[in-house]
């Protein structure tokens, strides 16, 4: 325990029915490999039982521990504390989603939007024809890239203004149908991408691509359903025949 | 250790965090991209204004020769104005250069390489608005 | 109420609704195009008004007689005309759009369009008012 530093973490703290928010200020023995999901557990357990935050895996895949650490949108597990580089870091709930309680959002306006592209959660494009599987495994599989954490959407500064905006996240989901339809007709959902609260309502910030912790590139994914949608003559895409281009 | 966060009554509760127009100009934790989008709101609204501002000082021209020649000898010479002049130039040129990008990537034509053509871009409104506020500046002393 | 659960905290939180596209009589590219469009125009006719007004004038600003000069000339009158329907389109489409970031409704949706499009017009009348007037004084 030679190697430890005091670190102050200032947190955001909410619970239902407050009328403001707060911070509070825990001091926590931070190591080198110390995360900043591993302080909060941390203060969790020795100073405050009473702080709530999410979280499951400890290793960036499963999306939950999505929050803001010194104003950038990370995920705590995989937030190394030292390498912030600040004596005193900042940890708030993400922005733009409703706070259920402390560091806890509600996910729920979130995954309603996701849900609309009905993107399948494996990927067929990149599977790889007679590479090595384990013993009775069929086939290997490859998930799509989005960990659907809610970062993009907490980093988009139209997603703050526009409720309705569908966001980066679903976008991105609706162009993966594109690129991989699958037999299935992509009329219905490029008309939700050219709905004018989806597609054409970013302004290229390009700060969800940045915060993306899992490189999934929402913006980029953006700007092809556009140059899509702009090869269409902007005709309404539903109003195409039955069946998917590509 | 307990310190008070401006909010207003249960909002986060409601809507979250950064709701709101603030969210657009706040620049903590904002990367280059957020920046240039920052830039290019204001900038907008802020050329918008002027046009307004100089099609109504342009009413000045059918006053009458006198109206117009006394407004530029007791104003738009005066070192202020010239520096409100690089100020419109500067915005101008982050507008102008930043749409090009907007189009550009905005119709899908560069996609990959937007953070390339972003850097290029800054670099280049840069040489523009330092070339054009010397120029500015020695026309200032001409006349 | 068949949602209801014994933790009445849970009861507060607004039910989620699926997203759904709205239905328009626009199609919402449109104003994105148009605005990409006259952009470019606009670049290259702000760059013309720039230099012909302040970079090739001896003082950097043009004085009555130069101006009356500057906006007969039959290649500047179209240009400067052209330059005002555009400049004055792109600016108004562009804080439409920043208008419309607010996520308004569709009703108040239209009504901003209908404003600014008032705005526009009565824009180009005061303008081209005045560049008639300046025309005649030569």
């Amino acid at each position: 325990m030679s190697d430890t530093t005091s670190v102050t973490f200032r947190v955001h703290r909410y619970k239902q029915g407050d009328e403001d928010p707060h911070h509070d200020r825990f001091a926590v023995e931070v190591g080198p490999r110390t995360t900043v999901l591993d302080a909060l557990t941390a203060i969790r357990r020795t100073q405050d039982p009473t702080l709530t935050l999410r979280h499951s895996c400890f290793h960036a895949s499963c999306g939950t521990c999505g929050m803001k650490v010194n104003d950038h949108e990370v995920l705590a597990c995989v937030t190394n504390v030292r390498e912030l580089g600040t004596d005193e870091v900042r940890v708030e709930p993400l922005d733009n989603a409703p706070v259920v309680s402390d560091l806890v959002v509600d996910m729920g306006p979130f995954y309603a939007r996701f849900d609309v592209a009905e993107r399948p959660l494996v990927r067929e494009s990149e599977l790889v024809p007679g590479s090595h599987t384990a013993a009775g495994v069929p086939q290997s599989m490859r998930y799509e890239d989005c960990i659907e954490c809610g970062i993009c959407v907490s980093a988009c500064p139209i997603a703050g203004t526009d409720p309705a905006y569908l966001g980066p996240a679903a976008l991105a989901a609706i162009d993966r149908v594109r690129q991989e339809p699958r037999g299935v007709d992509v009329g219905p959902i490029m008309r939700l991408a050219d709905d004018p609260h989806a597609a054409w309502r970013c302004h290229l910030a390009f700060e969800c691509t940045e915060a993306c912790p899992s490189n999934v590139d929402p913006a980029g994914h953006i700007m092809q359903l556009r140059r899509s949608l702009f090869a269409r003559g902007w005709r309404r895409p539903s109003a195409e025949p039955q069946g998917a281009r590509r | 250790m307990t310190e008070r966060v401006a909010g207003a009554d249960r909002r986060v509760e409601r809507q979250g965090r950064r709701r709101g127009v603030m969210g657009w100009v706040d620049v903590r934790g904002r990367r280059l991209g957020g920046w240039a989008f920052i830039l290019n709101r204001l900038t907008g609204l802020g050329v918008l204004f002027y046009l307004y501002l100089h099609l109504i000082v342009l009413s000045q021209l059918a006053v009458g020769p006198s109206a117009w020649d006394s407004l530029l000898r007791n104003w738009f010479l005066n070192p202020v104005f010239l520096l409100l002049d690089v100020v419109l130039l500067a915005g101008l040129v982050i507008h102008g250069l930043n749409g090009v990008r907007l189009a550009l990537v905005g119709f899908g034509i560069v996609i990959d390489r937007q953070k390339a053509l972003l850097l290029a871009f800054g670099v280049l409104g840069a040489i523009l608005i330092v070339i054009g506020a010397l120029r500015f500046i020695s026309d200032a002393g001409a006349k | 109420m068949a949602l209801q659960t014994e933790d009445p905290g849970m009861s507060r939180q607004a039910p989620v609704e699926r997203w759904a596209p709205e239905e328009r009589d626009t199609l919402p590219g449109v104003g994105w195009g148009w605005q990409a469009l006259t952009g470019i125009a606009v670049l290259f006719l702000v760059t013309l008004h720039m230099i012909a007004n302040h970079f090739v004038v001896t003082g950097g600003l043009r004085d009555y007689q130069q101006v009356i000069d500057y906006i007969t000339n039959p290649i500047i009158l179209p240009l400067e005309t052209l330059f005002l329907i555009v400049v004055s389109w792109h600016g108004l489409l562009g804080l439409r759009a920043v208008i419309f970031d607010f996520g308004l409704s569709t009703r108040a949706e239209r009504a901003v369009t209908r404003v600014l499009l008032v705005v526009w017009v009565a824009t180009m009348v005061y303008g081209v008012a005045l560049l008639a007037i300046l025309v005649t004084r030569r």
